[in-house]
């Protein structure tokens, strides 16, 4: 009974509290990182030698570099520089910026699947390199990229824990705290994990929707 | 008087690397004239008609349309000139994602900046001279080669172009597709289109061409009526290279 009553009043508010946090890292880190990737992507393929470079860079540092360490960098490091981040924008920055990095490999892949030929005959309409991008290859290779996009967002709802790192207080954060006060560090992290289960679930039905909404025939599988 | 070609180029030469594979090729083409490029594979056609609108830029060499000189660094120009440039690739490059009614829409809407309603309208116009009605809101995946290549030919004649550049427009169509794509380009001959083409389509090539091209090696080695090429030809390469492709194709 003393059980059932510690699990209600606590264990669950806690971990509803820290599941509404996850939520609010992963959403706007989700969309951000992906606006992210789709710029460093196309500035990898079309960019000019600078832009390239510039982009080839970021991705080698962010990939390159332990998520952990990046977020210390903001939470911590940045205040040396006079700048200071609240746990929760200094995490939203760094699963952004991180997951960008990801996305970027997804969406350079997606372009370089688009036939050449298609970009000549898009130049030869008088398309500006702008707009041929914009109309004719972002189009098709968003849809190439989805699958794999969607792959870094279930990543990232997972790697969303180690916000607690930088004492932003989600749903490992919360399982955390009060598997430590309780020792029921099995029970505790068993429900944590199949939330992030359930979450990572939606992510996939709502990931699975948007690909079939985005079908069109010959993107279809490859007619599989 | 001699009247202004619609489009002349001068010397147009390009290198990869080492390797030229245009050399010095000069071409001028009047009004409503159909000039058909000849030659094996590799002998710079395809390059030639690309350089024509600069999908690859030549290392030297001048163009004209209509008597005026287009400056090609000049980004403007070069979006207007190669608007009046209806260009048909050997592989239709038809935009995959959308229908053969928005393959049509899209340049008018995006580059000419017409209106939904009258992009539409033109491209359903357009669809239909090509015989495609009934295609219309089919995706390319759901197209044949014949009507994928029609589409395209749809898609640059809403452009209103004053130049048609076609690049070997039926060699990926198998044999019983062609002569629907040839039809659509006779026609176009008949309407005064002014064209240049490339083909391996000796048959349609004696029949149609005003004049005939032979390029080899990147050379520019013989040009006269279709007579004098097929029949008469002072080149000997261009001799030997038309009784091979006899030999291949039969004299139709
Ligand atoms: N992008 C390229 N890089 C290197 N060589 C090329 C390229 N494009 C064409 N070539 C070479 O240029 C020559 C002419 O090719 P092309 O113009 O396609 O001939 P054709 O259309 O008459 O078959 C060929 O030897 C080809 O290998
Ligand atoms: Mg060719």
């Amino acid at each position: 009974m003393e059980e059932v009553l510690f699990i209600q009043h606590d264990v669950i508010p806690a971990l509803w509290r820290g599941m509404i946090v996850s939520v609010e890292l992963i959403i706007p880190s989700a969309l951000c990182g992906l606006l992210i990737g789709i710029v460093i992507g196309v500035s990898r393929v079309f960019g000019n030698a600078f832009l390239k470079t510039l982009a080839n860079t970021y991705v080698a540092i962010f990939r390159g570099f332990p998520l952990v360490v990046q977020l210390f960098i903001w939470y911590f490091g940045l205040p040396h520089l006079g700048i200071y981040l609240s746990p929760y924008v200094a995490s939203v920055l760094g699963f952004s910026l991180c997951s960008g990095a990801y996305h970027s490999e997804y969406v350079r892949g997606a372009l370089l699947s688009i036939k050449r030929g298609q970009l000549l005959a898009a130049q030869s309409l008088g398309f500006t390199k702008m707009k041929m991008i914009a109309s004719v290859v972002l189009p098709q290779a968003f849809r190439r990229a989805l699958p794999g996009c969607g792959n870094e967002i279930i990543y990232l709802i997972k790697y969303s824990s180690l916000a607690y790192m930088i004492t932003c207080i989600e749903l490992t954060g919360e399982g955390k705290i009060i598997a430590s006060e309780t020792f029921k560090y099995t029970e505790i992290f068993l429900i944590v994990g199949i939330v992030y289960l359930l979450l990572t679930s939606v992510a996939s039905w709502v990931l699975h929707r948007i690909e079939n909404r985005l079908r069109l025939p010959g993107f279809d599988n490859y007619g599989l | 008087m001699t009247q202004t070609p619609v489009l002349r180029i001068e010397g147009m030469t390009k290198r990869y690397g080492q390797k030229e594979v245009l050399r010095d090729a000069s071409l001028s083409v009047n009004e409503g004239q159909l000039k058909i490029l000849i030659g094996p594979s590799g002998g710079g056609k395809s390059t030639l008609l690309q350089c024509i609108n600069f999908l690859v830029t030549p290392d030297a060499g001048r163009v004209w349309l209509k008597g005026e000189e287009i400056v090609r660094t000049q980004k403007k120009v070069l979006y207007e000139y190669r608007q009046k440039l209806g260009m048909i690739f050997q592989d239709f490059n038809l935009f995959d994602h959308l229908t053969a009614l928005h393959n049509v829409t899209i340049g008018l809407v995006r580059v000419k900046g017409m209106s939904k309603q009258d992009a539409r309208d033109k491209a359903v116009y357009e669809l239909e001279r090509v015989g495609l009605k009934d295609h219309i809101s089919k995706y390319p995946a759901q197209l044949s080669g014949g009507q994928k290549q029609r589409v395209s030919i749809a898609r640059a004649l809403a452009m209103d172009p004053e130049v048609m550049l076609l690049d070997e427009p039926t060699s990926a169509l198998d044999p019983e597709l062609i002569s629907e794509v040839l039809t659509v380009i006779e026609n176009l001959r008949a309407n005064g289109m002014t064209m240049v083409m490339s083909t391996h389509h000796m048959g349609f090539a004696r029949e149609v061409a005003d004049e005939i091209v032979f390029l080899e090696d990147g050379h520019i080695l013989e040009v006269g009526t279709p007579d004098k090429i097929f029949l008469n030809a002072e080149c000997d390469r261009t001799r030997a290279f038309c009784s091979k492709i006899l030999e291949l194709y039969g004299s139709a």
